[in-house]
């Protein structure tokens, strides 16, 4: 479904991605590890349209996606929720979750969304109201994550949806990745929380310093001294 | 010299309706502004020249015989596409707020040399059939141009209150304002939108310009006598905020006129400009989120 | 700074007053009065871009309001003229110190708002110019029918009237430009400079920001005030219209932009500019095609020459004379060779390793109802590398932000070799012996990378003089690898130069406490080997340090100890090594706790 052939990514002179390659299949739940500064959230921002490489191909469905303008992405299929919620907090969540289905087609279809993000996440059904900014970490999070899949997205990206969230939440928010990823929508999700991360994903790939270091399925990462050393230098 | 004088209830409160009048103008004429600053992040101080040369457009296809309203017809699509080609050339070069603050106003004294070029310096009055209209109600007299200013300053406020509240075209603009990156990633077009929104701007611009010329008296060195109060409304009413213009400006036109039947005309200005010195010296965020 | 010099150094105070002294023998040529006038008018706007970019230009504080400043001279003179019968010479300094006493008043409470900035500044200096005209017109300052000043005679300097204006004109403007000069060589200049690229990182590295603000703007009206008062006897009959108005800023800053604003002649170029070119226009009857023509020429200074025309001719002229030979961007692997010793961080006292050198006790801060920090209690003692750890949001480099001063403690206390420093001012905590570097570096982007480090030298390390400061500046480019790139401006400098940079300028004022962000995030690993080399000599040569890492290897190679916040609070301390292995560390960086498979990498570590 999704295939990322080479990416470099470079801010000015800084190089951030040398030559990133990876493979997804329809309906997996990918998970992209690494510690801080590797490269994880450049990665996604380049797959969601955000971040222009440098060179080399997105091959999304068939299609080469790596020229588009930054607001056809989403027309693609492709929806992120961004490292740091990024909501926009002027408004109130109804109306956030209303943009995340800007597009004529996902409009059409905004009441079934909206039923069924409110079904997958019923606590925000008595927030609509209220401006997104007033809500706590975890509440933001869920918006975001009901503002990407308003959009009837076939691969959603996740870039940190564990940041700043104490653990509670943090498990119910899996909880709801799973669920949406059984619904069918292909999910690639970038974590620092390595072990929640290899419970939900199906394979994975360890980024380091801007490269892919291994891939494999959690199993057999897990079981490799690579992660441990990166993370906790021991 | 100065003194302060009570003056008669009737007097009072006639005064009080026109500073509303007045007020209203502001908020027309701050509509734009408002809009263009708090949604665009460009300080647009052309957006008083452009006004201005409405107001004399008016003037002329009025003085051959058009009615001034009815010039809106033509004025209106005309600034709409001025407005998106000035914002098309902006936005190829990406210029901070302050200094679109600066070419504007190069922009201004060149469009204030036009006008001056066309119509010279002289005070020019549209003479019109509404000109000397005026209604009597109770025992306050309400003039016919200046009710048509009101009157169409309180639609448009709204209209463009409505359409940033309900329409997915105001919230697009709205959530690009906050964060264009991540509205560009739920398909927003801002570049499309940014054109729509500046030409609406000086559309409205142009209304302004015509109720402008309807009640006053117009003369190329009165751009600037309407800057700094304008600006004080779009401030005090919030960047981005469609009402805020019209609140902020009938709060300044009645206090000003309240002000100008106590003491003396002159001492109007103080208002405006201490009230913005204020809200700016202790809420500045309130005024620039 | 050395950028601004230009071509002059020195000798630039002579060749001014040479100038000025040939300019003054203008009259004796016998030239119509009319070019009298002209000139004087000429001069009498180098007075007023130029003092007006004293505050606008160095700072990039732009103020709408120097027409209240110059109109606050010209009362005060017509004024004092008018009504009092001054002598015409005595009402200067009266007219100086009243604008002065203006400017400070206002700025005394608009420099305290944080919020107020850029555009809102320039929009709230305007208001007040029309508030100070709507009073004016109403008191008998003026009345609402001017002032005429046709009786009062001109003190007879000139041969004529004319000439007479002229002189006074011509010797405001030497003064005003000297001044301009004089702050470009000096401290209070730099930090001027400082100020317009990144006032928050300037106040943390030393610079008393507000105060320096006060002062610029103290100048800029003072001078503005004379201006305004020679004005108000030259038109001899003065009215609110023509002074508290837009067109008095907006005219100084086209001069200024146009000139260029960073350069002490950049005012005067545009002045001279634009008066001639007005002036050229209005005697030829094409007055308004003159007005349109500056309004073209100002939007294409915008777009196409930001900076003004004088960086523009200086950068021309530097590409004649070749630059000398600067070698490739390597990396500064040879820090070994380099044997330049800078000077060791002055000690307040000679106590020995292990004795507490920074006490926080019970830290907290909230942003908007979010805590960062939940009552933090940390020690430091002198002399060791302590690393601060944990996931990201557990508040590190919140705790970096409010011990540096970069935001106020909502709670708690943060003592310093025994002195309470919490909720000082970033720039005395710096003058305390703390510095901190940034995780995204913050160098000031318009000065050279010498004048960065000398920046810090001069105000976190007290060092009065900016030549000596630079001498020491290059000690510590030595120390750091950068010599080479002395003379660049930081974007030309790659990234891990760019974190060098914010370690020299740390080290610059000599602290004896450094607060490392991140420094090594998207280092390659040669580089990171640099840097922890570099480190280790930072604490050889006498400094503390503090820093908050990611990259593990660095922190077990560098660190004594340890500690690690999770959710803004402390969640372990000691060796790295053994907290690192701690369960309750490993699930707060690894997520729920571990399975089995992971404990046995510990074994092989010790094989």
């Amino acid at each position: 479904m999704l295939e990322v052939h080479d990416l470099q990514v470079a801010y000015g002179a800084a190089p951030a991605l040398w030559g990133v390659s990876l493979a997804m299949r329809e309906h997996e739940l990918l998970c992209v590890v690494g510690p801080n500064g590797a490269g994880k959230t450049t990665l996604i921002n380049t797959l969601a349209g955000i971040q222009r490489a440098r060179s080399g191909r997105i091959v999304f469905e068939g299609r080469d996606i790596t020229a588009l303008a930054p607001h056809r992405f989403i027309e693609a299929g492709i929806a992120i929720v961004p490292e740091g919620r990024r909501l926009f907090t002027g408004m109130t969540v109804l109306e956030n979750l209303e943009l995340g289905s800007y597009l004529p087609a996902a409009k059409s279809q905004r009441r079934e969304s909206l039923a069924s993000v409110l079904a997958l996440f019923p606590a925000l059904e008595a927030k609509l109201a209220s401006p997104a900014g007033e809500l706590s970490g975890g509440q933001q999070q869920m918006v975001a994550i009901a503002r990407a899949l308003m959009a009837r997205p076939r691969l959603l990206l996740l870039d940190e949806p564990s940041l700043g969230l104490s653990p509670l939440i943090v498990h119910d928010m899996f909880a709801a990745i799973r669920r949406i990823n059984a619904e069918g929508v292909a999910v690639l999700l970038v974590e620092q929380n390595v072990v929640m991360a290899m419970e939900v994903a199906s394979r994975a790939y360890v980024l380091e310093e801007g490269r892919v270091v291994a891939d494999g399925s959690p199993a057999e990462l897990l079981a490799r001294p690579e992660i441990q050393r990166a993370y906790l230098g021991v | 010299m100065s003194g302060f004088s009570l003056p008669s209830a009737t007097l009072l409160a006639q005064s009080i309706l026109s500073g509303l009048f007045v007020g209203a103008l502001y908020g027309l004429m701050g509509l734009g502004l408002s809009l263009s600053w708090g949604l665009l992040r460009l300080i647009n101080l052309a957006h008083f020249a452009f006004a201005f040369l409405a107001a004399y457009l008016c003037y002329q296809l009025a003085g051959q015989g058009m009615d001034p309203l009815l010039t809106l017809v033509v004025l209106v699509p005309a600034f709409f596409a001025l407005g998106a080609l000035l914002q098309a050339l902006v936005a190829r070069f990406a210029i901070t707020p302050f200094n679109s603050l600066l070419l504007t106003f190069g922009l201004t004294g060149i469009v204030e040399a036009v006008i001056q070029t066309i119509w010279t310096a002289d005070f020019r009055k549209l003479e019109s059939t509404y000109a000397h209209l005026k209604f009597k109600v109770g025992v306050l007299f309400v003039p016919v141009p200046e009710l048509i200013t009101f009157v169409l300053a309180v639609a448009l406020s709204f209209a463009v209150w409505a359409v940033l509240r309900y329409t997915d075209l105001g919230k697009a603009l709205r959530a690009a304002a906050e964060d264009a990156t991540i509205a560009a990633a739920f398909g927003v077009n801002q570049k499309r939108n940014a054109l729509l929104l500046a030409g609406t701007c000086s559309a409205l611009a142009a209304v302004a310009g015509v109720c402008l010329a309807l009640s006053f008296t117009l003369a190329p060195s009165q751009i600037y006598a309407w800057v700094g109060v304008v600006f004080a409304a779009v401030m005090l009413g919030g960047l981005g905020r469609a009402l805020g213009p019209l609140i902020a400006g009938s709060l300044i036109g009645v206090s000003e006129a309240v002000t100008m039947a106590v003491t003396a005309p002159s001492w109007a200005p103080i208002v405006s400009f201490t009230l913005l010195i204020v809200i700016l010296v202790f809420r500045p965020g309130r005024v620039v989120p | 700074m050395s950028a601004v010099r230009g071509v002059l150094g020195r000798r630039t105070p002579w060749l001014i007053l040479g100038a000025a002294l040939l300019l003054a023998f203008v009259p004796k040529l016998g030239l119509p009065a009319f070019y009298d006038s002209l000139l004087y008018l000429i001069l009498h706007w180098v007075v007023l871009a130029t003092s007006w970019n004293i505050l606008s230009g160095y700072t990039g504080y732009f103020s709408f309001g120097h027409g209240a400043f110059f109109g606050a001279g010209l009362y005060t003179t017509s004024t004092l003229l008018g009504r009092y019968e001054w002598p015409f010479l005595a009402t200067l300094p009266v007219a100086a110190l009243v604008a002065a006493l203006l400017g400070v008043g206002l700025g005394a409470v608009v420099f305290r708002v944080k919020g107020v900035r850029g555009e809102l500044f320039a929009l709230l200096t305007l208001a007040v110019t029309f508030v100070i005209g709507t009073i004016v017109v109403n008191t008998p300052l003026d009345g609402g029918q001017g002032v005429s000043l046709s009786a009062v005679p001109v003190p007879a300097i000139g041969a004529t009237q004319s000439s007479t204006f002229y002189l006074l004109a011509l010797m405001a403007a030497t003064v005003t430009v000297l001044i301009a000069w004089g702050i470009t060589v000096s401290k209070f200049g730099a930090g001027l400079y400082a100020i317009h690229d990144d006032e928050d990182a300037a106040e943390v590295m030393g610079v008393p920001t507000y105060r320096y603000k006060l002062i610029a703007l103290a100048i800029s009206c003072a001078l503005a005030g004379i201006a305004g008062g020679i004005h108000a006897l030259f038109l001899s009959y003065v009215t609110v219209g023509e002074v508290f108005t837009i067109a008095v800023p907006l005219t100084v800053v086209l001069m200024s932009v146009l000139g260029g604003s960073r350069h002490w002649a950049g005012p005067a170029v545009g002045a001279v500019a634009i008066t001639l070119l007005l002036y050229s226009f209005t005697a030829a009857d094409h007055a308004i095609a003159g007005k349109a023509l500056t309004g073209v020429i100002l939007i294409a200074a915008i777009l196409f020459m930001p900076d003004g025309i004088l960086p523009r001719l200086q950068k021309l002229m530097r590409r004649r004379t070749p630059p000398a030979a600067v070698g490739a961007a390597h990396p500064p692997s040879h820090l070994a060779a380099t044997g330049a010793s800078p000077p060791s961080p002055t000690s307040a006292t000679t106590a020995g390793h292990g004795e507490v050198l920074l006490r926080v006790q019970g830290l907290h801060k909230s942003f908007k109802g979010v805590r960062a920090l939940a009552g933090v209690d940390v020690e430091v003692r002198r002399g060791e590398i302590l690393g601060l750890l944990g996931p990201n949001g557990s508040g590190k480099s919140t705790f970096i932000n409010v011990v540096s001063g970069h935001h106020m403690a909502s709670g708690g206390t943060v003592t310093f070799e025994g002195r309470a420093l919490t909720n000082h001012a970033a720039h005395r905590i710096a003058g305390a012996g703390i510095s901190r570097t940034y995780q995204i570096p913050r160098p000031f982007a318009h000065l050279t990378v010498l004048d960065n480090v000398a920046l810090a030298t001069m105000f976190g390390g007290g060092v009065a003089s900016p030549d000596e400061a630079r001498e020491q500046a290059r000690a510590w480019l030595h120390f750091t690898g950068l010599h080479e790139k002395a003379h660049a401006l930081p974007d030309a400098l790659n990234l891990h130069q760019r974190k060098f940079l914010e370690l020299a300028r740390a080290l610059a004022s000599r602290p004896r406490l450094v607060l490392l962000d991140e420094v090594l995030c998207g280092l390659t690993p040669s580089e990171i080997d640099d840097a922890v080399a570099l480190i280790r000599r930072i604490r050889d040569q006498g400094s503390t340090i503090v820093f908050v890492e990611h990259v593990m290897r660095a922190v077990m190679a560098l660190t004594d100890r340890i500690v690690v916040f999770n959710h803004g609070e402390l969640l372990a301390e000691g060796a790295a090594a053994e907290v690192m292995q701690r369960p309750e560390v490993m699930t707060a960086y690894l997520g729920k706790p571990h399975p089995p498979a992971l404990q046995q990498p510990q074994e092989r570590a010790h094989a």
